[in-house]
Protein backbone atom coordinates (compact mmCIF):
# COMPACT_ATOMS: atom_id res chain seq x y z
CA UNK A 1 0.00 0.00 0.00
CA UNK A 2 1.01 3.58 -0.52
CA UNK A 3 2.36 5.68 2.34
CA UNK A 4 1.24 8.88 0.67
CA UNK A 5 -1.87 10.72 1.76
CA UNK A 6 -4.63 10.53 -0.82
CA UNK A 7 -6.38 13.76 -1.65
CA UNK A 8 -9.75 13.07 -0.07
CA UNK A 9 -11.46 15.61 -2.29
CA UNK A 10 -10.15 13.70 -5.29
CA UNK A 11 -11.72 10.40 -4.19
CA UNK A 12 -14.84 9.50 -6.09
CA UNK A 13 -18.09 9.42 -4.16
CA UNK A 14 -18.16 5.62 -3.97
CA UNK A 15 -14.71 5.51 -2.36
CA UNK A 16 -15.57 8.31 0.06
CA UNK A 17 -18.67 6.37 1.07
CA UNK A 18 -16.59 3.21 1.47
CA UNK A 19 -14.16 5.09 3.73
CA UNK A 20 -17.08 6.43 5.77
CA UNK A 21 -18.40 2.88 6.13
CA UNK A 22 -15.01 1.57 7.24
CA UNK A 23 -14.48 4.27 9.86
CA UNK A 24 -18.03 3.86 11.16
CA UNK A 25 -17.87 0.08 11.49
CA UNK A 26 -14.52 0.32 13.29
CA UNK A 27 -15.73 3.07 15.62
CA UNK A 28 -19.07 1.42 16.37
CA UNK A 29 -17.38 -1.91 17.03
CA UNK A 30 -14.94 -0.25 19.43
CA UNK A 31 -17.83 1.52 21.18
CA UNK A 32 -19.79 -1.74 21.58
CA UNK A 33 -16.69 -3.73 22.54
CA UNK A 34 -16.07 -1.27 25.36
CA UNK A 35 -19.67 -1.52 26.41
CA UNK A 36 -19.52 -5.33 26.52
CA UNK A 37 -16.33 -5.18 28.59
CA UNK A 38 -18.04 -2.74 30.94
CA UNK A 39 -20.79 -5.32 31.55
CA UNK A 40 -18.15 -7.39 33.39
CA UNK A 41 -16.54 -4.77 35.63
CA UNK A 42 -18.19 -6.35 38.65
CA UNK A 43 -18.48 -9.88 37.32
CA UNK A 44 -14.90 -10.67 36.39
CA UNK A 45 -13.29 -13.56 38.31
CA UNK A 46 -11.03 -11.33 40.44
CA UNK A 47 -10.65 -7.72 41.55
CA UNK A 48 -7.54 -7.42 39.38
CA UNK A 49 -9.39 -8.70 36.34
CA UNK A 50 -12.27 -6.33 37.04
CA UNK A 51 -9.82 -3.41 37.07
CA UNK A 52 -8.21 -4.65 33.85
CA UNK A 53 -11.65 -5.04 32.25
CA UNK A 54 -12.53 -1.50 33.30
CA UNK A 55 -9.31 -0.22 31.76
CA UNK A 56 -9.96 -2.11 28.53
CA UNK A 57 -13.44 -0.60 28.35
CA UNK A 58 -11.89 2.87 28.69
CA UNK A 59 -9.34 2.05 25.98
CA UNK A 60 -12.07 0.91 23.58
CA UNK A 61 -14.17 4.01 24.16
CA UNK A 62 -11.13 6.20 23.64
CA UNK A 63 -10.38 4.43 20.37
CA UNK A 64 -14.00 4.85 19.29
CA UNK A 65 -13.85 8.59 19.99
CA UNK A 66 -10.67 8.98 17.90
CA UNK A 67 -12.18 6.98 15.04
CA UNK A 68 -15.49 8.90 15.05
CA UNK A 69 -13.48 12.15 14.88
CA UNK A 70 -11.96 10.99 11.56
CA UNK A 71 -15.41 11.32 9.97
CA UNK A 72 -15.01 15.10 10.06
CA UNK A 73 -12.52 14.78 7.22
CA UNK A 74 -15.35 13.35 5.12
CA UNK A 75 -17.66 16.23 6.09
CA UNK A 76 -19.68 13.97 8.39
CA UNK A 77 -20.58 15.36 11.82
CA UNK A 78 -19.26 12.89 14.43
CA UNK A 79 -21.60 14.34 17.05
CA UNK A 80 -24.61 13.14 15.08
CA UNK A 81 -23.05 9.74 14.41
CA UNK A 82 -22.16 9.23 18.07
CA UNK A 83 -25.35 10.45 19.67
CA UNK A 84 -28.26 10.57 17.24
CA UNK A 85 -28.51 7.24 15.47
CA UNK A 86 -30.99 4.42 15.88
CA UNK A 87 -29.82 0.90 16.67
CA UNK A 88 -30.54 -0.21 13.09
CA UNK A 89 -27.90 2.24 11.83
CA UNK A 90 -25.09 0.84 13.96
CA UNK A 91 -22.34 -0.82 11.94
CA UNK A 92 -20.72 -2.70 14.83
CA UNK A 93 -19.80 -6.36 14.45
CA UNK A 94 -22.95 -8.42 14.89
CA UNK A 95 -21.33 -10.63 17.55
CA UNK A 96 -21.48 -7.56 19.79
CA UNK A 97 -25.24 -7.09 19.38
CA UNK A 98 -26.05 -8.98 22.61
CA UNK A 99 -24.29 -9.18 25.98
CA UNK A 100 -21.88 -12.05 26.53
CA UNK A 101 -23.56 -14.88 28.43
CA UNK A 102 -20.59 -15.98 30.48
CA UNK A 103 -16.94 -15.26 31.26
CA UNK A 104 -15.73 -17.77 28.66
CA UNK A 105 -17.51 -15.76 25.96
CA UNK A 106 -15.79 -12.57 27.18
CA UNK A 107 -12.40 -14.27 27.03
CA UNK A 108 -13.13 -15.64 23.58
CA UNK A 109 -14.11 -12.15 22.42
CA UNK A 110 -10.83 -10.72 23.74
CA UNK A 111 -9.01 -13.06 21.37
CA UNK A 112 -11.44 -13.31 18.46
CA UNK A 113 -13.35 -10.02 18.29
CA UNK A 114 -10.78 -7.63 19.76
CA UNK A 115 -8.12 -9.51 17.78
CA UNK A 116 -10.02 -9.02 14.53
CA UNK A 117 -10.47 -5.32 15.26
CA UNK A 118 -6.70 -5.01 15.71
CA UNK A 119 -6.04 -6.74 12.39
CA UNK A 120 -8.44 -4.35 10.66
CA UNK A 121 -6.84 -1.36 12.40
CA UNK A 122 -3.34 -2.50 11.40
CA UNK A 123 -4.45 -2.65 7.79
CA UNK A 124 -6.11 0.77 7.96
CA UNK A 125 -3.10 2.28 9.75
CA UNK A 126 -0.71 1.05 7.03
CA UNK A 127 -2.80 2.57 4.25
CA UNK A 128 -2.77 6.03 2.83
CA UNK A 129 -5.26 7.76 5.14
CA UNK A 130 -3.04 10.06 7.19
CA UNK A 131 -5.20 10.32 10.32
CA UNK A 132 -5.26 6.55 10.58
CA UNK A 133 -1.50 6.38 10.18
CA UNK A 134 -0.92 8.82 13.03
CA UNK A 135 -3.60 7.68 15.49
CA UNK A 136 -3.75 3.92 15.12
CA UNK A 137 -0.23 3.01 16.38
CA UNK A 138 -1.12 4.18 19.93
CA UNK A 139 -4.36 2.22 19.80
CA UNK A 140 -2.47 -0.90 18.77
CA UNK A 141 0.07 -0.39 21.57
CA UNK A 142 -2.83 -0.39 24.08
CA UNK A 143 -4.35 -3.41 22.37
CA UNK A 144 -1.17 -5.42 23.03
CA UNK A 145 -2.23 -5.60 26.69
CA UNK A 146 -5.73 -6.77 25.71
CA UNK A 147 -4.21 -9.48 23.52
CA UNK A 148 -1.81 -10.64 26.25
CA UNK A 149 -4.61 -10.89 28.75
CA UNK A 150 -6.94 -12.61 26.29
CA UNK A 151 -4.40 -15.26 25.32
CA UNK A 152 -3.41 -15.96 28.94
CA UNK A 153 -7.02 -16.35 30.03
CA UNK A 154 -7.95 -18.35 26.92
CA UNK A 155 -5.22 -20.90 27.57
CA UNK A 156 -6.19 -21.09 31.24
CA UNK A 157 -9.86 -21.76 30.52
CA UNK A 158 -9.05 -24.16 27.69
CA UNK A 159 -7.02 -26.23 30.12
CA UNK A 160 -9.60 -26.04 32.90
CA UNK A 161 -12.59 -28.19 33.74
CA UNK A 162 -14.77 -29.66 31.01
CA UNK A 163 -17.51 -27.05 31.44
CA UNK A 164 -15.18 -24.05 30.99
CA UNK A 165 -13.51 -25.70 28.00
CA UNK A 166 -16.89 -26.45 26.40
CA UNK A 167 -18.18 -22.89 26.94
CA UNK A 168 -15.00 -21.46 25.47
CA UNK A 169 -15.22 -23.65 22.39
CA UNK A 170 -18.91 -22.87 21.94
CA UNK A 171 -18.29 -19.11 22.16
CA UNK A 172 -15.33 -19.20 19.80
CA UNK A 173 -17.19 -21.22 17.19
CA UNK A 174 -20.13 -18.81 17.48
CA UNK A 175 -18.00 -15.67 17.11
CA UNK A 176 -15.63 -16.73 14.32
CA UNK A 177 -18.01 -16.89 11.30
CA UNK A 178 -19.22 -13.30 11.51
CA UNK A 179 -15.74 -12.01 12.35
CA UNK A 180 -14.31 -13.79 9.28
CA UNK A 181 -17.07 -12.37 7.08
CA UNK A 182 -16.42 -8.86 8.43
CA UNK A 183 -12.66 -8.97 7.93
CA UNK A 184 -12.84 -10.70 4.58
CA UNK A 185 -15.48 -8.48 2.99
CA UNK A 186 -15.02 -8.42 -0.77
CA UNK A 187 -17.95 -6.26 -1.81
CA UNK A 188 -17.78 -3.08 -3.88
CA UNK A 189 -16.87 -0.73 -0.96
CA UNK A 190 -14.07 -3.07 0.15
CA UNK A 191 -12.70 -3.24 -3.39
CA UNK A 192 -12.86 0.57 -3.67
CA UNK A 193 -10.74 0.94 -0.52
CA UNK A 194 -8.25 -1.60 -1.83
CA UNK A 195 -8.00 0.24 -5.18
CA UNK A 196 -7.42 3.54 -3.34
CA UNK A 197 -4.70 1.85 -1.24
CA UNK A 198 -6.50 2.71 1.99
CA UNK A 199 -6.72 -0.89 3.26
CA UNK A 200 -5.40 -4.34 2.38
CA UNK A 201 -7.56 -6.91 0.64
CA UNK A 202 -10.03 -8.69 2.90
CA UNK A 203 -8.37 -12.01 2.06
CA UNK A 204 -5.04 -10.68 3.40
CA UNK A 205 -6.71 -9.52 6.62
CA UNK A 206 -8.36 -12.90 7.09
CA UNK A 207 -5.03 -14.62 6.56
CA UNK A 208 -3.34 -12.34 9.11
CA UNK A 209 -6.14 -12.98 11.59
CA UNK A 210 -6.04 -16.76 11.15
CA UNK A 211 -2.26 -16.67 11.67
CA UNK A 212 -2.68 -14.62 14.84
CA UNK A 213 -5.29 -16.81 16.53
CA UNK A 214 -4.63 -20.29 15.10
CA UNK A 215 -2.36 -21.51 17.90
CA UNK A 216 -4.55 -19.92 20.58
CA UNK A 217 -8.00 -21.26 19.69
CA UNK A 218 -6.70 -24.76 18.98
CA UNK A 219 -6.35 -25.04 22.77
CA UNK A 220 -10.18 -25.11 22.91
CA UNK A 221 -10.32 -27.62 20.08
CA UNK A 222 -11.19 -25.04 17.40
CA UNK A 223 -9.60 -25.23 13.95
CA UNK A 224 -9.81 -21.66 12.65
CA UNK A 225 -8.97 -22.84 9.12
CA UNK A 226 -12.06 -25.06 9.09
CA UNK A 227 -14.50 -22.27 10.03
CA UNK A 228 -16.43 -20.74 7.13
CA UNK A 229 -17.38 -17.05 7.15
CA UNK A 230 -21.04 -16.23 7.73
CA UNK A 231 -22.93 -15.73 4.47
CA UNK A 232 -25.48 -13.06 5.46
CA UNK A 233 -24.15 -9.54 4.81
CA UNK A 234 -25.45 -5.98 4.97
CA UNK A 235 -23.39 -4.08 2.41
CA UNK A 236 -24.68 -0.65 3.44
CA UNK A 237 -23.34 -0.97 6.99
CA UNK A 238 -20.49 -3.43 6.32
CA UNK A 239 -21.60 -6.01 8.89
CA UNK A 240 -23.97 -8.93 9.27
CA UNK A 241 -27.73 -8.48 9.62
CA UNK A 242 -29.42 -7.38 12.87
CA UNK A 243 -28.70 -4.58 15.33
CA UNK A 244 -27.50 -4.08 18.90
CA UNK A 245 -30.20 -4.25 21.57
CA UNK A 246 -31.86 -0.92 22.31
CA UNK A 247 -30.50 -0.78 25.86
CA UNK A 248 -26.94 -1.09 24.60
CA UNK A 249 -27.47 1.66 22.06
CA UNK A 250 -28.95 3.97 24.69
CA UNK A 251 -25.78 3.44 26.72
CA UNK A 252 -23.53 3.82 23.67
CA UNK A 253 -25.22 7.11 22.76
CA UNK A 254 -25.07 8.26 26.37
CA UNK A 255 -28.78 9.16 26.38
CA UNK A 256 -29.12 9.35 30.17
CA UNK A 257 -25.99 11.45 30.62
CA UNK A 258 -26.97 13.81 27.87
CA UNK A 259 -30.43 14.34 29.30
CA UNK A 260 -28.68 16.15 32.19
CA UNK A 261 -27.03 18.69 29.88
CA UNK A 262 -28.14 22.26 30.45
CA UNK A 263 -27.81 24.43 27.35
CA UNK B 1 -8.35 -21.29 40.18
CA UNK B 2 -4.88 -20.99 41.77
CA UNK B 3 -3.47 -17.48 41.89
CA UNK B 4 0.03 -16.26 42.63
CA UNK B 5 1.02 -13.11 44.51
CA UNK B 6 3.25 -10.77 42.53
CA UNK B 7 4.89 -7.67 44.01
CA UNK B 8 4.90 -4.60 41.77
CA UNK B 9 7.85 -2.23 41.50
CA UNK B 10 8.05 0.96 39.44
CA UNK B 11 10.03 4.14 38.84
CA UNK B 12 8.77 7.44 37.45
CA UNK B 13 12.00 8.58 35.81
CA UNK B 14 15.15 7.07 34.40
CA UNK B 15 17.65 6.92 37.25
CA UNK B 16 15.03 6.82 40.04
CA UNK B 17 15.12 3.89 42.42
CA UNK B 18 12.58 1.15 41.78
CA UNK B 19 9.90 1.50 44.45
CA UNK B 20 7.50 -1.10 45.75
CA UNK B 21 4.06 0.21 44.74
CA UNK B 22 1.82 -2.73 45.63
CA UNK B 23 0.90 -6.26 44.67
CA UNK B 24 -1.51 -8.20 42.47
CA UNK B 25 -2.92 -11.71 42.52
CA UNK B 26 -2.53 -13.23 39.07
CA UNK B 27 -2.78 -16.52 37.19
CA UNK B 28 0.71 -16.32 35.74
CA UNK B 29 3.47 -13.92 34.66
CA UNK B 30 1.53 -12.62 31.66
CA UNK B 31 -1.64 -11.76 33.55
CA UNK B 32 0.52 -10.26 36.34
CA UNK B 33 2.13 -7.87 33.82
CA UNK B 34 -1.25 -6.63 32.58
CA UNK B 35 -2.93 -6.49 36.00
CA UNK B 36 -0.02 -4.47 37.41
CA UNK B 37 0.02 -2.03 34.49
CA UNK B 38 -3.74 -1.54 34.59
CA UNK B 39 -4.06 -1.40 38.40
CA UNK B 40 -1.19 0.95 39.26
CA UNK B 41 -1.74 3.40 36.42
CA UNK B 42 -1.95 6.58 38.50
CA UNK B 43 1.50 7.65 37.28
CA UNK B 44 3.15 7.85 33.89
CA UNK B 45 5.73 5.22 34.85
CA UNK B 46 9.08 5.08 33.11
CA UNK B 47 9.46 1.44 34.14
CA UNK B 48 7.38 -1.15 35.94
CA UNK B 49 8.16 -4.76 36.76
CA UNK B 50 6.57 -7.60 38.72
CA UNK B 51 8.19 -10.27 40.84
CA UNK B 52 6.54 -13.43 42.15
CA UNK B 53 6.59 -13.00 45.91
CA UNK B 54 7.81 -16.59 46.22
CA UNK B 55 11.01 -15.60 44.35
CA UNK B 56 12.02 -13.08 47.02
CA UNK B 57 14.69 -14.58 49.26
CA UNK B 58 14.71 -13.26 52.82
CA UNK B 59 18.09 -12.02 54.01
CA UNK B 60 17.75 -11.04 57.64
CA UNK B 61 14.15 -11.92 58.49
CA UNK B 62 12.11 -14.98 57.62
CA UNK B 63 8.82 -13.09 57.24
CA UNK B 64 9.15 -10.32 54.64
CA UNK B 65 5.55 -9.52 53.83
CA UNK B 66 4.23 -6.42 55.65
CA UNK B 67 1.45 -6.97 58.14
CA UNK B 68 -1.85 -7.47 56.34
CA UNK B 69 -0.25 -8.44 53.04
CA UNK B 70 -0.50 -11.94 51.71
CA UNK B 71 2.55 -13.97 50.84
CA UNK B 72 3.25 -17.35 49.32
CA UNK B 73 5.22 -18.44 52.35
CA UNK B 74 3.78 -19.01 55.79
Amino acid sequence: MSASTPDLTALDSATREALRRLITTLADSKRLMGLRYSDWLLGAPSIEMGIATSSMAQDEWGHARLLYAMLKELDVDPEVVEHDRAAEEYASLDVLDAPFDNWAAVVSAMVVVDGALSVALESFGRGGFESAGTRIPKMLAEEEFHASLGVAWYRRLAGAAHEAHALLREATEAQLPSVLAWLGADDEPARALLAAEITDAGSSQVEAFRDAVREVVVAAGVDVDAIEPASAWDEKRGRGPGAPDEGAVERARGDRNRSLFVE
Amino acid sequence: MHEIVYDVFARKNRGDALTHVGFVDALDDETARVYAWKTYDEENWFEMCVVPRSAIIPVNRQVTAPRGHRGNRP
